[in-house]
């Protein structure tokens, strides 16, 4: 498959129009030209480009010592990066989709996520998981999973998940540069879809810092990833019933930007979580507590959570699994009647 | 080795038809496949038809099989009915998985089809552990394990050999090898020899797999040895994959190796059926029109059966 041409709109002096997908493939050839440590590899990331295309044309641009295929061994993939990472490599390691991630848990919640604390701070474990994760493609039980909470129970594993073409970009390199291993989800809904000016070069987005994606006064809404879109979509349509939404996509799960998601909550005092994984366990779970912890004095109804279902990834019901801005919406109106 | 070039005439006739309902079923999925009238994507066996209708002749519906993401062939061979996967594949709920499977997911219990998982290699393990279940209950049904070359990458393959070889557990272990995983040869994405690997654990075996009566030999002779207390064997079939790994189009990558005239199961297994006398021209014309047929109605059940209701979501 070829990558979706961003439409050539009047971009801003400095900056190009892409797409998410295309954003990302950005940041790997900045860094790969700026650093000749960092290499990619993982399946069919170098002749092919990756199955969805993030990786089209680094293999042509830097060879194949720098972005190359590896056999069908996820363990083995991310063992090497682990590896490598401890002897001064920058490894970019590509999991085709996240739900392919389980044979390799043990190298990275075992191995990856523990050793600057087993090497007590002696060394660290510079490398990048890049995945992409969740639904939207029809893709069935094994493509579609949003598993980012595993990872965010490991201590030891930094977790970005990007929804803008920039922050992608900028987040990623961000990642490349960091001195601790970190899983760089991708929402492969957003791939194509999420379009938008990317700084061209240079251009760093700290981990940690959440972003106001649209300011409002009445309620809270927390997400990430291909969730975001999702809330803006519903909170166009609150405004219309009266209803002031604030937006607080937060980037990095961990470490969490809890000022900026304690600060907005506490200033509109109603809050809803939104996250396409199962609702038990997930992320929203965190942030429902975190909040019920640190400013339940301030809200004025209930934490709502919007979210998937407690089943396995659902085929043909995938519309009904995924939360929507109609779900959303009747979220909102939860922390207002209750 | 010289292969027999004679058959049963009843043998010919179901291998025949097999084939030809696996590659007609498939090239109409194809066709179909654009217009986005199917909700999942497929990893389509055209050129590879001769593996499992070769091998699944010698399976009873006591067998389990359990497959990877390349599910049709060896699935319609091994006795699911056309309508029930062309319903799944429409995404109805009188799938053979009920909707809640798709392409990579086919279930018939009925028919020893247990499962088929998408991680590729996922599901070798679990035809050892059905031969362990077998053996352990004293049954005499056989766990066979489908898979490609690719998954002999994976570290599960090796576990789950060395298991079934130490406990001589009634196990067919089938690679269909179609010499790429996805775009990437074999020659890169493994540093050994598999049937040799293989013979490392077990009784090795390989057959031309495009050749459906070298397969049929070898799976009768593989299935022996498994149902008289042999052990597992290991059946290496090296075929070609003439389709792209996902999707409805021609490999151009792959397909430079291929001649469809020299290659295809289909005609070479005619030409002996006409050789030898078996068939004359209008008879295998005539199963051909027959599973045209068969194709038509599958695809009116399909097309015709309702979606699973959002009660269905929490409720399996």
């Amino acid at each position: 498959m070829t990558a979706t041409q961003a439409k050539t709109g009047e971009a801003t002096p400095g900056t190009k129009v892409m797409t998410l997908l295309e954003a990302i493939t950005d940041a790997m050839r900045t860094e790969m030209r700026n650093d000749d440590r960092v290499v990619v590899f993982g399946e069919d990331v170098g002749k092919k480009g990756g199955v969805f295309g993030t990786t089209m044309g680094l293999q042509d641009e830097f060879g194949e010592q720098r972005c190359f295929d590896t056999p069908l061994s996820e363990c083995g993939i991310i063992g090497a990066g682990v590896g490598m990472a401890v002897y001064g490599m920058r490894p970019i390691t590509e999991i085709q989709f996240l739900d392919f991630i389980y044979p390799a848990f043990d190298q990275i919640v075992s191995e990856a996520a523990k050793m600057r604390y087993r090497s007590g701070g002696e060394y660290t474990c510079p490398m990048v998981i890049r995945s992409p994760y969740g639904g939207g493609i029809r893709g069935g039980h094994y493509h579609s999973q949003s598993s980012e909470a595993y990872f965010c129970h490991t201590p030891g594993l930094k977790v970005v998940i990007p929804s803008t073409p920039a922050d992608a970009k900028g987040l990623l390199i961000s990642a490349i540069r960091d001195e601790d291993p970190v899983m760089f989800l991708e929402p492969k809904a957003l791939y194509r879809h999420a379009k938008g000016e990317v700084p061209l070069g240079e251009h760093v987005v700290p981990i940690g810092k959440a972003r106001i994606a649209r300011e409002g006064t009445d309620v809270t809404l927390l997400c990430y990833g291909a969730m975001v879109p999702v809330c803006e979509q519903a909170a166009k349509e609150a405004e219309a019933m009266g209803r002031s939404v604030e937006i607080v996509d937060l980037r990095t799960l961990v470490p969490l930007d809890e000022a900026t998601v304690l600060e907005s909550v506490k200033k509109t005092g109603r809050c809803v979580v939104v996250y396409e994984a199962p609702k038990t366990c997930g992320y929203g779970a965190e942030l429902s507590a975190l909040i019920a912890e640190k400013c339940i004095e301030y809200l004025e109804g209930p934490i709502v959570r919007v979210a998937g279902f407690d089943t396995p990834f659902p085929y043909t019901l995938e519309h009904l699994y995924m939360p929507d801005g109609k779900r959303v919406l009747a979220g909102i109106e939860k922390t207002f009647v209750w | 080795m010289e292969r027999p070039r004679t058959i049963r005439r009843d043998d010919g006739l179901w291998l025949l038809q097999r084939m030809r309902l696996i590659r007609q079923a498939s090239e109409r999925i194809a066709r179909l496949y654009p217009t986005d009238v199917m909700e999942t994507p497929v990893h389509l066996c055209i050129g590879q038809e001769a593996v499992a209708v070769g091998v699944c002749r010698h399976l009873t519906d006591a067998d389990k099989l359990f497959l990877g993401h390349r599910t049709h062939g060896p699935a319609l061979a091994k006795g699911l009915p056309l309508p029930k996967l062309m319903a799944e594949l429409y995404g109805r709920s009188t799938g053979c998985s009920h909707a809640f499977g798709g392409s990579m997911h086919l279930i018939d219990l009925e028919h020893g089809l247990p499962g088929s998982s998408a991680i590729v290699g996922g599901s070798i393990a679990l035809g050892v552990g059905a031969g362990l279940a077998s053996k352990l209950a004293g049954a005499d049904f056989v766990g066979v394990s489908w898979f490609g070359d690719a998954a002999t990458n994976a570290g599960v393959f090796h576990e789950s050999l060395n298991f079934a070889a130490l406990q001589r557990l009634p196990v067919l272990f089938v690679c269909e090898d179609n010499g790429y995983s996805n775009v990437m040869p074999k020659s890169a994405h493994a540093a050994f020899d598999i049937p040799s690997l293989a013979d490392e654990y077990m009784t090795t075996m390989t057959a031309d797999g495009t050749d459906v009566l070298a397969v049929h030999e070898q799976a009768g002779e593989a299935l022996a040895q498994i149902r008289s207390g042999g052990g597992p064997v290991f059946l290496h079939c090296p075929t070609k994959r003439w389709m792209k790994h996902q999707g409805h189009e021609r490999c151009d990558i792959v397909g430079n190796g291929i001649d469809e005239q020299r290659d295809c199961p289909i005609r070479k297994l005619e030409r002996v059926l006409l050789d030898t006398h078996l068939c004359g021209a209008g008879e295998l014309e005539q199963v051909r029109l027959s599973v045209e047929q068969q194709i038509d109605a599958a695809i009116a059940f399909a097309e015709s059966s309702p979606f699973p209701t959002p009660a269905q979501l929490e409720v399996v």
